[in-house]
Formats: structure tokens, sequence, C-alpha cells
């Protein structure tokens, strides 16, 4: 029973990165209507950048955070004018593939900059974990969700009471119509790209500072963890995002604790199988899925 | 021809395979980020007839495109009612979770005093078929693109076909598809069906040329090259995802002309392909260009030919 609490306690702190990684995604889904295959990578190339000052200028974490957050933003830029920009409507898998086409070119380049497999990455803070009863609590982890917690905030806040986050809420809803009420729509879908690696670039450094190691395959993992999570919640839900990534984590804990890594993973993507083939909306994404399947049903 | 030659070259023809099966869901309509599972279902499924049961090379090769083909059309059955990205997502969690499910099957039979099968991570090895009945290389690089060669005929038959109009209808616009009576979903299960034999096909050649597969051999990153190769070749004919292919492993993995950084120079260039052409080099414009052309010519030589025959007269 001890165990069972322990580890869903762990799977939620754990989860709260991932709930903030498919918070990321699900501002750039919700907005573009497609999928940037390129997000984990992005993330990975702040990581990257992050390490490789941390490496040469022994800086602390917090610089490492800031410079890990920016170079994702930066590599998220190059990925919106080289993969979404110039496609029109109607092209969701020619800028899919494109991402694609960047992950590869991010992945090399992460390698050539810092050619071994494994890289040291400065941890957030040192020090025992703390107890409380019969559970403990690793710093870092508790760190993790404190962060995530509060940039998860910040972003509700900025969508939900300024004119930019009321732009994005509006591009989300209807595109066409918030062209017609005078939203910058190419504006803001750049900035909320940007900001949506932003995002990502904090919950890539707080993996990465809690494992304190990073791999070039550190892009693959954020974009499948981050995939899954947000399709779990629902396929553009920001709420669902975060109840995504919450329970993603707490079934991986549990899951790695009975049986172990591999099948760990089996079973993150055999949920996400079953979610999609049993609810394709999601935890809480059914309200878009129901009106898509009530208009096919009508025609 | 030297043996790196004949590599490449089968290499070339077998990826083909791969990516026609992802081309084929295209023109159903559908992406599929999964279609590296059927090709893994084929490799391990041949393979183990070969090595295992030993069996002779063209039954295991069917048994593989059969079992990618009837693995293909229950996913298919429980997917396929998704559409856009929900499929793509759908069909990339099975492949991964059989990409992990091959990392922990095992299954390893005594066979002349050694042991041979499926070793989980470790992968499978000693799949030696070609080696023990002393096919060469250069044989096998022939049966590889004598297959292909079938396989494309016979989109060039299906093309023509009720079938393929249908395909591609339901491809095109699923909606007016179905209101003119197509049933969009059995046509795009039969594609699937198909893709996935395909990709078995491919699965069991693969697994004999390189005598070793891994689960690893299967991951993400083959699915969506897949999907790739049609975009970059183009989606206007059935070459489109074989050019696809060739532009990258025949030109830029083989050549080492970049050697260290071909995966910027890929990207980059796949990446500004796909904004100048965004249905590919072939696209269907291509396609009719080259045709008109082609048609062109041949009437202008068949004009000089009755010319000349007139002038004879």
């Amino acid at each position: 029973m001890i165990d069972l609490i322990q580890n869903t306690l762990d799977g939620a702190m754990i989860g709260s990165s991932y709930a903030l990684l498919a918070l990321g995604f699900t501002l750039i889904f919700g907005t573009m209507r497609r999928l940037n295959l390129a997000y984990g990578p992005t993330i990975m190339a702040g990581a990257y950048l992050g390490t490789y000052a941390a490496l040469r200028l022994g800086i602390g974490a917090v610089p490492v955070a800031l410079l890990v957050v920016a170079g994702a933003a930066l590599a998220g830029l190059y990925v919106e004018r080289l993969c979404f920009r110039p496609f029109g409507e109607g092209a969701a898998i020619t800028s899919m593939i494109s991402s694609f086409a960047v992950w590869m070119q991010i992945e090399e380049a992460a390698t050539l900059v810092l050619p071994q497999h494994l890289n040291a990455f400065p941890p957030l803070v040192a020090g025992a974990p703390i107890t409380l009863g019969p559970f403990f609590f690793r710093l870092d982890h508790l760190l993790m969700l404190v962060v995530a917690a509060a940039a998860a905030a910040l972003v509700h806040g900025v969508l939900h009471h300024t004119r930019f986050g009321l732009g994005v809420r509006t591009v989300i809803d209807h595109k066409r119509a918030a062209e017609l009420v005078g939203v910058p729509v190419m504006r803001t879908l750049t900035l909320a790209f940007v900001l949506a690696c932003a995002i990502g670039g904090l919950a890539g450094f707080l993996i990465a500072a809690s494992e304190a190691q990073i791999t070039p395959m550190f892009g693959m993992w954020a974009t499948t963890k981050g995939l899954i999570a947000m399709m779990l919640g629902g396929l553009g839900s920001l709420p669902g995002a975060i109840v995504g990534g919450l329970a993603l984590g707490v079934i991986e804990a549990h899951a790695q604790w009975l049986f172990g890594p591999l099948v760990r993973d089996l079973i993150a993507w055999g949920l996400l199988f079953a979610v999609l083939a049993f609810f394709p909306g999601g935890l809480l994404g059914a309200r878009e899925a129901g009106q898509a399947a009530a208009l096919q049903r009508r025609v | 021809m030297d043996d790196h030659l004949v590599g490449v070259l089968c290499n070339i023809g077998i990826i083909s395979f791969v990516a026609l099966s992802a081309y084929v869901l295209l023109l159903a309509g559908e992406v599929s980020f999964g279609q590296q599972a059927f090709f893994a279902m084929g490799a391990y499924a041949a393979g183990m007839a070969t090595a295992v049961l030993r069996w002779p090379l063209a039954p295991a090769l069917l048994v593989g495109a059969l079992i990618g083909a009837l693995t293909a059309a229950i996913v298919g059955r429980a997917t396929l009612r998704l559409t856009g990205l929900y499929f793509a997502m759908a069909t990339l969690a099975f492949a991964e979770m059989l990409r992990i499910a091959f990392e922990l099957f095992v299954w390893q039979v005594d066979v002349d005093g050694s042991l041979v099968g499926p070793k989980g991570t470790d992968g499978f090895g000693d799949i030696r078929y070609l080696f023990e009945n002393e096919i060469t290389p250069a044989q096998y690089m022939a049966g590889v693109y004598v297959l292909l060669a079938l396989v494309l005929a016979g989109f060039a038959a299906i093309d023509r076909s009720r079938f393929g109009r249908m395909l591609r209808q339901a491809g095109a616009d699923p909606l007016l598809a179905e209101l003119q009576g197509v049933s969009v979903v059995r046509v795009r299960l039969v594609a699937a069906a198909a893709a996935g034999a395909l990709a078995g096909l491919g699965g069991g050649l693969y697994a004999h040329l390189l005598t070793y597969v891994e689960p690893g051999n299967f991951n993400i990153m083959l699915g969506v090259h897949s999907l790739a190769y049609g975009l970059i070749g183009g989606l206007g004919t059935v070459l489109g995802p074989v050019l696809g292919v060739l532009i990258d492993i025949g030109l830029l993995e083989s050549s080492r002309l970049f050697e260290g950084y071909r995966m910027i120079v890929f990207g980059g260039l796949v990446a500004v392909l796909l904004i100048v052409r965004p249905r590919g080099l072939l696209d269907e414009r291509a396609v009719h260009w080259i045709s008109s052309c082609v048609k062109g010519l041949a009437g202008a030589l068949a004009a000089r030919r009755l010319d000349r025959s007139l002038r004879r007269r």
C-alpha cells in the first residue's frame, strides 16, 4: 500500500513535466491543426545548447535553464519558418513530413556539437530527499512539480487574461472567424508556436536536470512522450494535456515498478492505441471528436 | 558489379517495398506512421520460417507477406474508422507496441547443434538461407528486382481498374465517394491489407539480405522515412516512392558525399523541396507533362514513319 502511494506520488511529480511537454504540443496543434514532429528535437536543441554552455563555461542551473528555453524558442522559430509558415491550409501531411526532416537535421547537428552519446547535464538541486512519514520526495522532483504548476498557471493566465491569449483562443476556436474580427492571425500563430517551444524547453530542462544527463535520443523521447500525453488527454484540449501528462506519469511509475522499463513503454503505447481505438476523443477532448462524428452522421 | 553496389541496389529495392506500402495508404487518404510494423512481421516470420523451420525461401516470403496482410487487416479493422492524425498516431502506437513486443520475444530452437531464433533485444541472427543455398548477392538482387517489377506492374494494372478508381476516390474525397456508393472503410481495409502484404514481403527480403535483424531496425524512423519517400519522390505515380528511396539511399547514404552531416543536408533538402513541390518531384502535373511528352514524341515518330512510308509509295 505504501509502495502504491509512493509510486503514485513519484509518477505525479514526473507526470507534471510530461504535462508541460503536452501543453506545448497541444498549443501548437490547437492553433496550427498540424502535428509538429520536430517538437522534441527543438527542445533537444535548447538542451544541447545549455549542456554545451554548462560544459564550456561552467554556469549554474538557472542560466542553463534560461539558455535551454531560449534555444528551444529559437529552434522553434526555425521550424515554424521552414515547415509551417510556407504551407497553406490542408497541407498537414506536408508540414508533418517537413518537420520530420528538420528533426533529422537537429539530431545530427546535436551530435556534431557534442559527439559523445551521453553528456552530463547540470542537476537542478542536490540534497537528501525529504522524508514525510513513510514517504520520501526527491527535491528535484518536488521542484519539478512546483515549476511545472507555476508554468501551467502562467500559461493559463496569459491565455485568459491578455489580448494575445484571447487571440490564441480565438484562433484555436475558428481561424477564419479570428481573421474576420481582426486578430493578427499570422503573428499570433508564430508567437504561439514559439511560446509552445519555450514551454517545451522548460519541460525539457526539468527532465534533463532530474536525470542529470542527456543523449541524442532525447528528441525522439520528448516527441513520443508529449504525443502520448497529448493524445491521452484529448487532442487540442489544454486541460486535457495536463490531465494526460499526469495520468501518463502515474501509469508509467506503476508499470515500471511492477514490470520494468520495457513493459512500461509497451503499456504506455498500448494505452494510447486503446484510447484511440475506443475513445478517439481522449479523456477531455470528447467535445470536438463528438462534434465531428455528429457532423458526419448528419451528412 | 562490386559487392558494395549490389548491396546498395538490394537495399534500395527492399526499402522500396515499405515505401510503396505507405504510398498505398496515402492513395487511400490515410497517413500511416506504422508500416514498419508489418515490415518487422514479415522479417521475423520469413526469417523464422527458413532459419528455424528450415523452409525454402519462396514459401517463407509468402508467409511473411500473408502475416503482414493479416496483421494489417486486423489493425485496420480497429483503426480505419479514424482519420488523419488519429489514424497516424494509432498506427504509430501499434508499431511501437510491436517493436517492444519483439524486444521481449524469445523463441530459440536447437538447429544442428546451435540455438537459432529471435532473442529479444539481442535480435535475431543466423538467417543464413542465402549463404547455405549458395545464392550470390547478384542473384538475390535480381530476385528482389523481379518482385519489385511485378509489384509495380500490379500497381499499373490496379490503377486502371475499378478498384483503383475507388481507391483514389476514397483518398481524394471520402464523403463524395461514400455518396457515390463506394464503401470507403472497405476500400481502405483492402488497401491496408495490401499495404501490409507489401511491407511483409519487403521485410522477409530484408531479413534474408542482412541475415540479422533486431527490433531497433523497425523503429519510428523507418516508418516516417517510408512515408517521406513517397512525398519526396512524388504522389502522382507509383514510381514516386521508388524515386524517393533512390534519392535518399542511392544518392546520399551510399555516395558518402556528405559524410558526417548527411542528415543536415538531406533534411534541409526535403524541407525546401516540400516548399517548392508539396506533392513531391513526380506530382500529378509532372506525370501528366511527362506522359503528354511521351505521347507527343510517340505521335511525332508515328507521323514521321507514316510520312516516310507514304513517300516511299
